[in-house]
């Protein structure tokens, strides 16, 4: 079933390793294909892109059809509307930041074109690099031509291969301010390959997991972390939902911000954005406690009312996974097996969650 | 100073030049870039010429484009004169000798583009004719300037080939280092000398240039 | 302004180059035409065998004085020629060291008739200054030293495609002397060849053509005998037109039978047939 708008990615193949993908990416979303190295997720976005032609694949934007092996139609990859980020960045060497960004626009020519050369500049933060040749950028410079390159062709889909990987931790933050902030104003929709669930979270709309050539998950992030249906993802992180919220509202005098998630509502220490502002909040299961009264005399801010929906066990054998939703919205508890006889938790029981203020995680 | 067969060693050389290294940019842009089964028989036969001493050459050539050959008698009813002991024909020895020169260092050049290089110039819109106009040749320059120079100058100097497949004839096939050789043979050292003085300065002046400008090209890459 | 686009600078002048390469190429694409040609009538193509340096050198001269034809000369060995001939050089007039070799070209249909003898040419025996050879008519000095246990290098041409080699071969068989002086042996592609090899004093001495061994450029270098012409078959050297030859070159042809060259023919030593 397609979407009007979706990218819509299926191929597989044998040869020279096996790969079988089937997935939709809705308009304006941020996918993130995640996996381990050597899962196939470079020959997916390079299928994407029609640089790979498997033995059997369908590639679609927004019902424009780019690859359709049984069709034998191949567009081929100069005619398609994509902007690819490489992990390299593949800069060219021998031209200028200008002339770099100015070969990826074949429209307009002459003075438009210069003009839209210095905006693509300036949304990049590039603007008084533009003579410089890649030798002379740093590493997140060079990162940001070939953003700026790739978003000269006006592209259906931005493609962005371990944009993060090659680079520090102080510069990671910052790109991936960028990338999000650009994201919320041009709503493209991206598709980000990466290995760190961290840029998933904060970055993405839509996860599909690979593993070893294969599908092992996909959906929406907040589904995928509510439901903590993250094979292979156990052993490395800790059981946490991620959730898209809104800025409600500030409190000034006592230095909080207010966020709703749906029916959920959540205070945080003061972040600096608008009202109104999106907000993806990330709640680990283990800061979430659970009580069947409300408490009095503590230093938290935020009780919740909610409804078990169901206990799971966990990675640890005196610990279980508590499912809970708040209205519509799920949340994760982990508690120990003692409490869940403590408070008689069971499906349908209403418990109060509590999450102190400083256990949401915020990226604004 | 034997200034028809001098002037005769720049045409073959130029000549040469012009029609072998737009060629040989294709092979080596295929070797470089294609991934088949048979590579390395085809990089084994360019490289041929290395190795084989001139006269061999020269031999296979006779046989294949001499008058008793059905390519040689095709061409002598086309053109109205034999292909051996003509200009012609040491044009097409000279294409054949020199592939390594032309081909090796293009190739070597434009395998050292890294391929995601040239995905992302396809990403950026450029089409397969594009990217080798914008990206390909660009970077390729300093091993398309040593190609130049090298067949250039191994066409001047080329001797035992030149001298099987054309013969030593004034104006037509003479080149300069066959005139030397018929200089020293006629006991005019003096002659000879001057020619093979001449010849020298031109090789070293033309090498000297090309890296002077293989340099410049690749300061920026 | 040269460093900014310093990369389509580079490739407008390669491409310049390119371009510039192909106009001089076309300009050179008709056969034949040499700049260097004085005269209207294309200049004719001799090939001569190389004992005729000098000899045909003068009479060439002398032509072109009388006529303003200058032709152009190649020379090498007869054997050499005849095959190059029969793969289609495009030679006017062959003068060949040797009649067999014009023979064969006659019998292979690519000459106007069989040909002429001009000359019947002699073997010396040189030795350069220095040598420790002497040159005398039956090889005494050679054999002397071959006996002796160190011999030096000995030069003579090619026997296989060189009239004058195969004649200096039959000489030193009739001798005696082949098979010991065999490995001392410096072959030349030609005679002339040879009788640089002979007079350069990188050998001690060559069986080589009368006819350059008078000329000064060789005489001031050493000394040389006449070898008794019975040692060998004779050099009947037979010159012949071929089949493309043009009206320039029918004229040379028949200029080189005129008494003022069959005298220059003459003073460089050959013989002249009896006709």
């Amino acid at each position: 079933m397609e979407h009007p708008g979706a990218l819509h990615v299926r191929l597989r193949q044998a040869e020279p390793f096996p790969l079988e993908v089937d997935f939709e990416a809705p308009a304006g979303s941020v996918t993130a294909l995640f996996g381990p190295s050597g899962s196939g997720k470079t020959t997916v976005l390079r299928t994407i892109a029609g640089l790979h032609r498997p033995p059997e694949a369908e590639v679609a934007s927004g019902g424009q059809r780019w690859t359709d092996t049984a069709a034998q139609l191949m567009v081929p990859t100069h005619r398609r509307p994509v902007g690819f980020v490489f992990q390299d960045y593949a800069l060219f060497p021998h031209l200028t930041v200008r002339e770099q960004v100015a070969l990826a626009l074949d429209r307009p020519r002459g003075a438009p074109r210069a003009a839209r050369v210095d905006e693509l500049l300036r949304i990049t933060r590039l603007e008084g690099l533009g003579d410089r040749r890649p030798g002379a950028l740093s590493g997140g410079q060079q990162q940001r031509v070939a953003i700026a390159r790739a978003l000269a062709r006006d592209p259906a889909v931005l493609l962005l291969d371990e944009p993060f990987a090659a680079v520090d931790w102080d510069l990671r933050e910052s790109l991936r301010q960028e990338l999000m902030a650009l994201q919320r104003a041009t709503s493209l929709s991206m598709v980000i390959v990466t290995h760190d669930f961290e840029d998933v979270v904060k970055l993405a709309s839509h996860v599909v997991l690979l593993e070893r050539g294969t599908v092992t998950a996909a959906g929406t992030v907040e589904t995928l972390t509510a439901s903590n249906r993250l094979p292979g993802l156990d052993r490395h992180r800790e059981p946490a939902v991620a959730l898209d919220a809104r800025v409600a509202g500030h409190d000034a005098a006592r230095q909080l911000t207010h966020l709703e998630a749906r029916e959920l509502r959540v205070s945080v220490p003061t972040i600096h954005s608008p009202v109104g502002a999106p907000v993806r909040i990330q709640i680990p299961a283990r800061e979430v406690i659970l009580a069947n009264r409300r408490p009095e005399g503590l230093s938290l801010h935020n009780v919740l009312e909610a409804e078990v929906l169901a206990v799971e066990p966990s990675s640890h054998e005196a610990l279980r996974l508590v499912h809970l939703v708040v209205g519509h919205t799920r949340l994760l508890s982990l508690v120990t097996v003692d409490a869940v006889q403590k408070l008689a938790l069971a499906p349908g029981v209403p418990i109060l969650a509590l999450i102190k203020a400083v256990s949401v995680e915020a990226f604004a | 100073m034997d200034w028809t067969a001098l002037g005769l060693s720049l045409r073959l050389g130029l000549v040469t030049v012009a029609l072998l290294v737009p060629l040989s940019f294709l092979l080596a842009r295929w070797l470089a870039f294609a991934r088949f089964r048979g590579r390395g028989l085809v990089e084994a036969l360019v490289a041929l010429p290395l190795i084989l001493p001139p006269t061999v050459v020269g031999f296979y050539l006779l046989t294949a484009f001499g008058r008793q050959s059905w390519f040689g008698r095709a061409f002598e009813s086309l053109a109205g004169q034999p292909l051996v002991f003509s200009f012609e024909g040491l044009v097409l020895a000279s294409l054949l000798v020199n592939l390594p020169f032309a081909v090796q260092p293009m190739q070597n050049a434009l395998a050292a583009i890294p391929r995601n290089v040239r995905d992302a110039a396809r990403c950026c819109g450029l089409s397969p004719l594009g990217v080798i106009r914008r990206i390909e040749l660009p970077l390729a320059l300093p091993g398309i300037a040593t190609a130049v120079v090298l067949t250039f100058a191994h066409t001047l100097g080329e001797f035992g080939v030149v001298l099987m497949v054309g013969g030593s004839i004034p104006g037509e096939t003479r080149t300069i280092a066959i005139a030397i050789y018929d200089r020293v043979q006629a006991f005019d050292e003096h002659g000879a000398g001057i020619m093979a003085l001449v010849l020298l300065v031109l090789s070293v002046a033309a090498l000297w240039i090309t890296n002077a400008m293989a340099r410049r090209m690749s300061r920026h890459t | 302004m040269i460093h900014r686009n310093d990369g389509q600078w580079s490739l407008r002048l390669v491409l310049l180059a390119c371009l510039s390469c192909c106009v001089v190429a076309t300009s050179a694409e008709i056969p034949g035409a040499s700049p260097s040609a004085p005269v209207t009538a294309a200049a004719p193509l001799v090939a001569a065998a190389s004992d005729l340096k000098f000899a045909l050198g003068e009479i060439v001269e002398q032509f072109r004085r009388e006529t303003g034809i200058a032709a152009r000369v190649s020379l090498g060995s007869s054997g050499n020629f005849a095959r190059q001939i029969e793969q289609g050089a495009p030679f006017e007039i062959f003068l060949s060291a040797d009649e067999a070799y014009v023979r064969r070209l006659f019998d292979a249909g690519l000459t106007r008739d069989d040909g002429s003898v001009y000359a019947i040419g002699r073997l010396v025996f040189f030795v350069p200054t220095g040598s420790p050879l002497d040159p005398d008519p039956r090889l005494a000095s050679l054999r002397r030293r071959l006996d002796g246990g160190q011999p030096g290098r000995f030069a003579i041409a090619n026997p296989e495609h060189a009239p004058y080699g195969r004649a200096a071969r039959q000489v030193l068989q009739a001798l005696g002397l082949w098979n010991a002086v065999r490995p001392q042996l410096v072959i030349g592609e030609n005679v002339a060849q040879a009788a640089q090899f002979a007079s350069d004093g990188n050998t001690e001495g060559g069986l080589i053509a009368h006819s350059l061994a008078l000329a000064p450029e060789l005489g001031r270098r050493g000394r040389f005998v006449l070898v008794p012409d019975e040692l060998h078959e004779p050099l009947r050297q037979r010159m012949v037109l071929l089949r493309n030859a043009s009206p320039a070159a029918v004229r040379l042809y028949d200029f080189m039978h005129a008494p003022a060259s069959r005298a220059v023919f003459e003073r460089y030593g050959f013989a002249l047939p009896l006709d």
